[in-house]
């Protein structure tokens, strides 16, 4: 290895460690009887002090040299880590990561204080009764920070990000090769040992693409550790006292999507801490605890991360923001008073409005939360607050999990398919509906949908296609691009959505501003997606909104008749996704014994209350013990759901904002800005297995041949399964029900059985029928059997 | 030095591809076309994993489009991280020059202009030397512009 090669390595070592420690330094301060982290620290400056050395970085070697010294003392115990000596190792680990960053950079090293840093390591170490130096005169604010103990270093090697992108297009060629052979295999006769081979090959070939796929993914534990220091540090400058709190480090997104979330971040809690958090005398005043508490948190949502920045200062105070939107002609006394609250809310976002009384060095630069927000939607990112005045805020953050998997719409139009963001879309209507309105003036579209006008275009009119003939309605979308207002886009048909890999396109491609990337599904037939922006630019919309207050007064006037609401259950798959399910099919939620679950042939059970319950999707094996499982009934039928967690239950549209009929989903409606699927529960029952409907108002299956071994060993508990009451032998003295199903392989009783009034179904031991005439059931014929005795039961 | 050339004929033309230009030939199949674009942009095509974006080089030259039909092979290129297909009429050989490029003379079409480098001469015969990244670079961009 050259010289220049171990000095990258050591550079790049330093560097994330440095990274990594931030928070350790700032959690051993805040707890210095902590061991761990006192040695994490002493390991790091050990290290340096010897990879510089034989590196000839002197300068490295010098200040990791005073550290190690001191933080040896501490560890002995002949020193104890007071705010000044903290001060003077943090500063040195500093200047250690310019120092880093200058090597790495090639970058000349200001040469100035290092001996001021060493003097105030070693100052205070000859000095232990000297009162605190002038830089931490001030109260020093306390500091706290859990994390959920120190953590062990996985073992990792580097590898250029191109060689795992590399890996992932390899890959991605496997996958389509083996959609291919899989289509080629269907069309010749099937031979089920190649059939399996090809199932194993594909199993290894899906978890080879998860595992390729984690390459690219990080802790968000890299978001959160520049955190710590950075509260300390403005929380020292601005007199205030933080108690920190970071949950769900272990979450991992894209890291991409890492660096594009740092800023906003960073930003957000920034705000709290200079604008959210008071000062320890008010908050004293207040009546509320002196240490104000901050909390980030991270967790994973179906394909979204969510992360949440909460505070218990003093919130936004809307009155004020208005009256600054006032002041700032942006908005109308009238417009304001029509406002609600959440309206009033959003203002935040407003570029040139900020509640801050007063611009600070921290977070008054002028860039606002509109920055933020528009950071955070370039992702596909959504913001959203949960503002309670006087005690807090709660901002909550839902970025996809990686920069190139986004929900996406199909949409056709002039014969040919694209794909849209689905957070674009804001609504789809059919161009017949009700609601909907379209008129037209001097070549100029309007859409006019439940009394809000939009501007209207047909895509394939943006895009110079020819619009073709079609039977059926056209969709309307309704479309949001980040910048502008929302407008009505016509196409052919809305005909999917998916789950959508994207991939830039050419520049060529992207020049045209309609585009957005590019995508390959399944069928190999490349499809662009576009940019709902660009089309609005490319369509020369103008940019005027109606007036929002005013809608919302025609709204309220009509929003009884114009959108129906039922109660919803939201909750969480097992898959992860988040959905939707009308809460009157649910009779109840429990938690269920995994170990009740089982299958049948390609279908799952769940033995409850004594019967056996179909389970809708078609879940059988689970890794915990028990499982949230929602038991839902159709009126006669019983099914049974489990689910990954049961969120809150919610009003949601008896429509969907967007109907697309897709399994078992109906469509999609938007709820609290988050997009969530909506069960069909049509769909969900007439799925179910026929046979396994225990509630259905049937007889008892009587087998006349009682004393048969087969009917006994075999017929009986075949019948029972299904769920039918079973009554060996013919009821001696007792009366038939006419419900009742009497099955039997011999023609004397059969005879008998009729003439009390109960159907018969004939058995015969002999796959074929000894007639024409013959109407009896082969009796290993299990589907027509059951086909029978339900038949006969109605 | 002796230099790989790829010999083609495009829009009429006998042209000859440096080989460190090129990735592959393909015969072209499916093209998505792509709507809202200059004519020269036939659309995107899928080569295994990978989109091409599929440049109708005759009709950036002639300024029609090639009929659907007419789109026999493309040479794969790899430019600047995004690939592309550039349509060809035919491809005849790979072969190596002894001369190299030779300055062009006479008088060239003035649609050959910004992608005429150089002339070789194979077997007697001269090939118009072009330069594949000029068929992105200059074409679109000079009309985007």
């Amino acid at each position: 290895m050259r010289m220049d090669d171990l000095l990258q390595e050591f550079i790049a070592e330093t560097q994330e460690t440095l990274e990594a420690l931030a928070g350790e330094v700032v959690a051993w301060e805040a707890d210095p009887s902590d061991r761990d982290r006192l040695d994490a620290i002493f390991r790091f400056f050990h290290t340096v002090k010897g990879s510089c050395g034989f590196l000839n970085l002197p300068r490295f070697e010098r200040l990791s040299h005073a550290a190690e010294d001191v933080l040896s003392d501490l560890r002995s115990g002949q020193r104890s880590p007071d705010p000044a000596t903290v001060n003077a190792v943090l500063g040195v680990m500093d200047r250690i990561g310019e120092l880093a960053e200058a090597v790495a950079i090639g970058a000349a090293l200001p040469d100035e204080n290092d001996d001021l840093l060493i003097g105030a390591l070693s100052a205070d170490a000859h000095s232990n009764s000297v009162p605190e130096t002038d830089a931490v005169a001030a109260p020093a604010p306390e500091q706290r920070v859990r994390q959920g103990g120190a953590q062990a270093v996985p073992r990792t090697i580097r590898l250029p990000l191109s060689l795992i992108d590399q890996l992932m297009n390899g890959v991605s060629d496997m996958v389509l090769a083996r959609n291919e052979l899989s289509r080629q295999l269907r069309e010749r006769s099937g031979d089920p040992e190649l059939e399996s081979a090809f199932e194993r090959l594909s199993t290894c070939v899906a978890d080879m693409r998860d595992a390729i796929s984690k390459t690219r993914m990080q802790r968000v534990d890299r978001l959160f550790t520049a955190i710590p220091r950075m509260v300390r540090d403005l929380g020292r400058e601005l007199g205030k006292r933080i108690d920190l709190t970071l949950e769900g480090g272990d979450v991992e997104m894209d890291r991409e999507m890492v660096e594009m979330v740092v800023d906003p971040l960073t930003h957000i809690v920034r705000n709290s801490i200079d604008h959210g958090i008071e000062t320890p005398e008010r908050r004293r005043a207040l009546g509320k605890p002196e240490v104000g508490m901050l909390k980030l948190e991270a967790r994973q949502s179906g394909n979204q991360i969510v992360i949440e920045v909460s505070d218990d200062g003093q919130g936004i105070d809307t009155q004020r923001l208005v009256e600054k939107a006032v002041l700032a002609e942006t908005l109308t006394r009238d417009a304001a008073n029509r406002m609600s609250e959440a309206e009033r809310l959003e203002l935040i976002f407003h570029p040139g409005l900020s509640t801050a009384q007063q611009i600070t060095a921290i977070s008054g630069r002028g860039v606002g939360m509109d920055v933020v927000r528009a950071n955070v939607e370039r992702i596909g990112g959504v913001i959203s607050l949960d503002n309670q005045p006087g005690r807090g805020l709660r901002i909550i953050l839902r970025v996809p999990l990686t920069l190139t998997i986004i929900p996406g719409l199909i949409v056709r139009a002039g014969g040919l398919h694209f794909a849209m963001p689905r957070a674009a879309v804001v609504e789809i209507l059919h161009d017949n509906n009700a609601m909907l309105r379209i008129a037209e003036v001097a070549g100029a579209k309007i859409a006019t949908i439940r009394s809000v006008r939009h501007s209207m275009v047909d895509l394939e009119d943006v895009l110079g296609m020819e619009k073709l003939p079609q039977s059926g309605p056209r969709s309307i979308m309704v479309v949001r691009s980040g910048t502008g207002v929302p407008f009505a886009m016509g196409v052919a048909a809305v005909e999917n959505h998916e789950e959508l890999v994207i991939r830039p396109a050419s520049p060529l491609i992207m020049a045209s501003g309609v585009y957005a990337g590019m995508t390959l599904p399944d069928n190999g037939k490349p499809m662009l997606l576009l940019d709902a922006a660009g089309l609005a630019n490319a369509a020369d919309l103008p940019n005027v909104a109606d007036d929002c207050a005013q809608r919302h007064i025609e709204e309220d006037e009509m929003n009884a008749a114009a959108v129906e609401m039922i109660p919803a259950l939201r909750f969480e798959e097992l898959s992860g996704e988040r959905r939707l399910i009308q809460l009157s099919v649910i009779e109840r939620v429990e938690d269920i014994d995994t170990a009740s679950f089982g299958r049948s042939g390609s279908r799952a059970f769940v033995r409850l209350d004594g019967g056996l319950v179909p389970v809708v999707n078609g879940v059988h094996s689970f890794g915990a013990a028990t499982v949230s499982a929602l038991r839902i009934r159709d009126g006669a039928r019983e099914a049974c759901y489990p689910v990954a967690a049961v969120l809150d239950i919610i009003d949601m549209p008896l429509v969907p904002d967007m109907v697309a009929m897709h399994g078992v989903l109906s469509g999609v409606s938007v709820i609290e800005g988050e997009h969530l699927e909506v069960i069909n529960p049509f769909a969900l029952f007439a799925g179910l297995p026929g046979e396994s409907v225990p509630e259905q108002a049937r007889g008892r299956c009587v087998l006349a041949d009682g004393d048969d071994g087969w009917t006994r060993e075999i017929l009986a508990p075949l019948l029972r399964q299904a769920g039918h009451e079973v009554v060996l032998g013919l009821p001696a003295g007792e009366p038939v029900d006419p419900l009742d199903v009497v099955l039997s392989s011999g023609p004397d009783l059969s005879q008998a059985a009729e003439i009390l009034g109960c159907r018969v179904v004939h058995l015969r031991a002999s796959p074929r029928p000894s007639g024409p005439q013959d109407g009896s059931i082969y009796r290993y014929d299990q589907d027509a059997l059951m086909a029978a005795i339900a038949g006969v039961g109605r | 030095m002796d230099q790989l050339y790829l010999l083609a004929t495009l829009a009429g033309t006998k042209v000859a591809v440096d080989a460190h230009e090129v990735e592959a030939v393909v015969r072209l199949a499916d093209v998505s076309p792509v709507p809202g674009m200059a004519a020269h942009v036939a659309g995107l095509s899928a080569l295994r994993s990978r989109v091409l974006t599929i440049i109708d080089v005759p009709a950036l030259i002639r300024g029609t489009a090639t009929s659907v039909e007419k789109r026999g092979y493309a040479i794969i290129a790899d430019i600047s991280g995004h690939s592309y297909g550039l349509v060809v009429d035919a491809v005849h050989d790979i072969c190596q020059v002894a001369d190299g490029g030779l300055p062009l003379r006479g008088q060239l079409d003035p649609a050959w202009t910004p992608y005429a480098r150089a002339i070789v001469e194979h077997e007697e015969q001269p090939y118009l030397v072009v330069s594949l990244v000029s068929f992105i670079e200059t074409g679109p961009l000079a009309q985007a512009a």
